[in-house]
């Protein structure tokens, strides 16, 4: 009898170690306060809240754009489907640029959560109206066309590589400076130290609203709601790129743990709870998951290794 | 003109009973959190902002401010009496206060870093609330070439903290800009020095150095030193209060840091540390007792605090107007007004006045609980230094470790910690200044993207870097930073020549 | 200790050469020759401003090596301030317990690992028993972690104690 209570005793012990398995470990690559701790928050709360999960855990690993948490991810975690990872379009440029031995191909890719459109600005009273003035002056000297963004090899700067190669211009030849954050280069761009700004659209709204910049181009594939401006396929650049954040899991998992993983996110994406933080974020809603993530990825770690080579940046 | 309306209505509010009690507990826990070595202004506001989330909007920004204020006010506390400073806008404070506490004097240097950080903090707000937006139009006039001016000139300056020995305050400079060097090029994306280690590729936090460098390096001295019973440091000698000599030295210093700090913490490139580089350097020079400074002048105190913390306000200048983060703390207080519904940006005046003059109202309402708050502790803290040494130090470390932990808990991390520590002992054992090993990490990567943009943007043409007349005007100060002491030297053969040999080794 | 400038000292012209100063001279000479090296395989990419990214470091180098030459003159010389014995063992002490807290961190959790810091760097200003002062530290730090991780949402790491609460 007490044999059995024993047993008993065991597979209730069991049992519960299974049923918490639904608990997450969530590493944000990056350190606390930027987008993709707040993503990785955000992703514990929602899930806590929903109760999709009992137990969230968030810890940050930053550096090197997320490729030395990667690198940590990877070696750790692997085969264990409790474990995620947040990332980014930021991590497929720094894996290149860093030569980082592990790539995002080491991960298991879950489902892209949100995104932001690159967009184009110059100073108000600049003489150049929209993107073809712009291209124009490219063409003509695209060296005296000086371009404010993020850090070199950052989405900003692929972003220029892609415009520059779109209309003809060698990648190489682009006069790109780089700032380190957002708020010093919109410093330089609205005290009209560069020909125009490149950067996520949040980074610039309330620059644009009050009428102290002028948005010239948007890289969404369809004009996008709340956002005056033309996109860069309308205006004959053919581009469209997209800075995503995304969710993956840990190498070496099975299918059906990975199933399991999918459909607590998907759960979680289309919780209300969700929507409200991406409303509140003013993050957009860009949620892909599965083999068409996993194809966009792939498309996405390709194009960007030309052209950083295009760049240069990357032999 | 319905500025000093709203700003009145402001003052009602803040004066409320129960604000003012907030302001006071903001005060308290700011300063006990950021008196711990180590954990800096912006530490110390990232861990205590979630407290105020419970509060109505005007209680929360009010302790908000009292925190804020609080942690710049503690970081400067055992950067004077232990000679840690916990960020780098402290080190120049550490440079004479600890010489004056090691004295005894550690209560009047605590007193005049109060009171001066209290006038600094009146004024600049004031300069806040009333010329924001003309600040801002002059900083967004400065480019790259005013900048790489700027930077010029802020080199020119560190030498007035190199101390005895050019020679050794020189290779301490470059030590820091080979430290500066290290991790990913912004520019290129190219890494350098990084010797395939991916922990380097985002170069050496600034905060780690500082904190290796004073704590550990301190702690290890002090520990090594063979006559500790003789070196005994007197917590007390004379009065813990100022002298009417020290008001007479500190009233000066405390305006001109104002004013060379406010402007400087409202470029969005500046960043606080410069300020108080550059008052050190103003004071060094006008004071009447150049024999004291190195080895505890009220003056090199009394400037880089008002400097601090005019500049501390002076960063809200964009911040608020432009929603430009320019600092650590900064962009953890915009985190903090975001929670408040404050959106930081050029119409923030327009949409939300009650806000912004609830905000200006609070700070110098927590400015004042400072005040108030600090000097009777003034006494209390000065004890900390009759703590056994043994318990004192160990503490220094536990805390010191515990924000590198806090804010990047990675082996590696303790590793770099570790080895600047042992750095920082060599360097003292030697005889180098320690403050320009900072300044270079600080100030070279800055210096050089700086330069590398102005070329860039004017396609390489070198005359680019002199041809506005503001970058012209900083170049010229910075020349004659270097050219009129030289001068002086040579013309004075008397008196003034005897008295710089003197110092000069 | 810091040095401070030392008035009394007599100006002794026949001071001895001096060997730890040669030793700074040379490593200051080896920091150059590295950053050069590094420079030099590391690469570059041209650009508009025709400063590289390789300008500064070269320029580094450069200084640092005459700092290095200066160096070794004035220890030559002797020029080098005088420095009073000290003793290594403190220094020994609180490194190995710098060094304990960081190896231990990841496995041991934030407590014990600061406990034996604190510890070591007492018993390096002659503070002991270990036995008593270790735990005493683990105490101490304890509570850190309870009011820093739990009362202020720092991520400090956890070990087998922190699990407890």
């Amino acid at each position: 009898m007490r044999k059995l209570l024993f047993v008993l005793g065991c597979a209730v012990v069991v049992l519960a170690g299974q049923a918490s398995a639904a608990d997450y470990k969530i590493m944000a690559p990056a350190s606390p306060g930027g987008g993709w701790d707040q993503t990785a928050r955000a992703m514990q709360t929602v899930l806590q809240d929903e109760k999709i999960s009992s137990n969230v855990q968030v810890y940050n690993v930053p550096g090197a754009g997320g490729t030395i948490g990667l690198a940590q991810f990877v070696n750790n975690a692997k085969g264990d489907p409790s474990q995620l990872i947040v990332g980014g379009y930021v991590m497929v440029g720094a894996i290149l640029t860093n030569n980082s031995p592990v790539t995002l191909e080491q991960v298991t890719p879950i489902a892209r959560l949100t995104g932001e459109y690159e967009v184009v600005v110059v100073p108000a009273n600049s003489d150049i109206k929209d993107m073809a003035g712009l291209v124009e002056k490219l063409k003509a000297d695209p060296g005296a066309v000086s371009w404010a963004g993020g850090s070199a090899g950052g989405v900003d700067h692929i972003t220029v590589g892609l415009i520059a190669k779109a209309v003809g211009v060698d990648p190489t030849k682009i006069n790109y400076i780089a700032y380190s954050g957002g708020g010093e280069a919109l410093a330089a761009i609205l005290g009209g130290q560069v020909t125009a700004g490149i950067s996520g659209y949040g980074e610039f709204e309330s620059q644009i609203k009050a009428g102290s910049l002028r948005i010239i181009g948007v890289s969404s594939d369809a004009p996008i709601e709340g956002i005056d401006t033309a996109t860069f396929k309308d205006s004959g650049v053919d581009v469209v790129i997209q800075n995503w954040r995304m969710v993956a899991a840990a190498p070496g998992i099975s299918d059906e743990q990975k199933a399991a993983i999918l459909a607590d996110m998907e759960k979680m994406a289309k919780s209300d709870a969700w929507k409200k933080v991406l409303a509140d974020k003013g993050w957009a809603d860009t949620f892909l998951s599965g083999d068409a993530f996993s194809a966009e990825l792939k498309k996405d770690i390709d194009s960007t290794s030309v052209v950083l080579k295009d760049i240069g940046l990357v032999k | 003109m319905d500025t000093f309306a709203l700003l009145g209505h402001g003052f009602l509010v803040a004066f409320e009973l129960q604000n003012l009690f907030y302001a006071l507990i903001g005060v308290t826990l700011g300063t006990a959190v950021g008196v711990l070595p180590g954990i800096g202004p912006a530490l110390t506001v990232a861990l205590l902002l979630p407290v105020t989330y419970k509060l109505d909007p005007a209680g929360s920004l009010i302790m908000f401010s009292g925190i804020y204020y609080g942690g710049m006010y503690g970081g400067s506390t055992t950067s004077i009496l232990l000679n840690t400073p916990g960020e780098s806008a402290s080190i120049v404070t550490a440079l004479e206060g600890n010489k004056m506490a090691r004295k005894g004097r550690g209560g009047p240097a605590l007193a005049t870093a109060a009171i001066g950080s209290f006038v600094a903090g009146l004024i600049a707000t004031m300069g806040l609330a009333l010329i924001a937006p003309t600040i801002v139009k002059f900083a967004l006039s400065f480019g790259p070439a005013e900048y790489f001016a700027l930077m010029v000139l802020a080199f020119m300056t560190v030498s007035a903290a190199f101390g005895d020995s050019t020679l050794r305050g020189l290779t301490a400079l470059f030590i820091g800009l080979a430290l500066g060097l290290i991790g990913i090029d912004l520019q290129t994306g190219q890494a350098r020095l990084a010797f395939g280690i991916p922990d380097l590729l985002d170069g050496i936090e600034v905060t780690t150095l500082a904190v290796a460098l004073f704590a550990i390096g301190e702690t290890l001295s002090v520990a090594a030193a063979r006559n500790s019973s003789e070196d005994k440091v007197e917590p007390v000698k004379g009065s813990v209060w100022m002298s009417r000599e020290d008001w007479a030295r500190s009233w000066k210093p405390w305006l001109r840091g104002t004013f060379i700090g406010f402007p400087i913490g409202a470029m969005p490139a500046g960043g606080a540390e410069i300020g108080t580089f550059l008052s050190y350097s103003v004071e060094k020079q006008l004071t009447k007792k150049p024999e004291e400074f190195g080895n505890g002048a009220i003056e090199g105190v009394a400037g880089p605090e008002a400097a601090n913390n005019a500049s501390a306000a002076g960063t809200l200048v964009p911040l608020l107007t432009l929603g430009l983060p320019t600092t650590a703390t900064a962009a953890i207080m915009l985190a903090g007004f975001q929670q408040f519904g404050l959106q930081p940006g050029p119409l923030l005046f327009a949409t939300s006045p009650q806000l912004v003059w609830g905000l200006i109202a609070s700070l110098l309402v927590a400015n004042l609980m400072l005040l108030v708050l600090n000097l009777p502790l003034i006494g209390l803290w000065v004890r900390l230094l009759s703590v056994p040494k043994p318990w004192l130090y160990a503490g220094i470390l536990v805390f010191a470790t515990l924000g590198t932990i806090g804010a990047n808990p990675s082996t590696f991390e303790l590793g770099i910690l570790l080895a600047f520590g042992l750095m920082g002992y060599i360097l003292r054992r030697f005889g180098y200044p320690i403050a320009p090993v900072v300044v270079g990490l600080i100030l070279g990567p800055l210096a050089e993207q700086q330069l590398r943009r102005a070329m860039a943007i004017n396609q390489g043409d070198p005359m680019a870097l002199v041809s506005s007349p503001i970058a012209v005007v900083l170049l010229l100060l910075a020349l004659a930073a270097v050219v009129v002491p030289l001068v002086l030297r040579a013309r004075g053969k008397g008196k003034v020549l005897a008295q710089l040999a003197a110092d000069e080794d | 200790m810091n040095v401070e400038p030392v008035p009394e000292e007599p100006q002794r012209k026949e001071r001895r050469p001096d060997g730890a100063a040669f030793v700074i001279a040379a490593v200051l000479a080896i920091i150059a020759v590295v950053i050069a090296w590094s420079t030099a395989t590391g690469g570059n990419s041209a650009s508009y401003s025709r400063i590289g990214p390789n300008a500064f470091p070269y320029a580094i180098a450069g200084v640092l090596l005459v700092l290095s030459i200066w160096t070794a003159v004035e220890a030559w010389r002797g020029e080098f301030p005088e420095r009073e014995a000290e003793n290594v063992g403190p220094i020994i002490w609180i490194v190995a317990g710098l060094a304990g807290q960081m190896l231990l961190l990841k496995t041991t959790g934030f407590s014990i690992a600061t406990g034996v810091l604190f510890a070591l760097t007492a018993r390096g200003f002659g503070r002991g028993p270990l036995w008593m002062t270790v735990p005493l530290g683990i105490v101490i730090s304890l509570v850190i972690w309870v009011v820093f991780s739990k009362g202020l949402q720092l991520s400090l790491p956890a070990g087998p104690l922190e699990n407890l609460f």
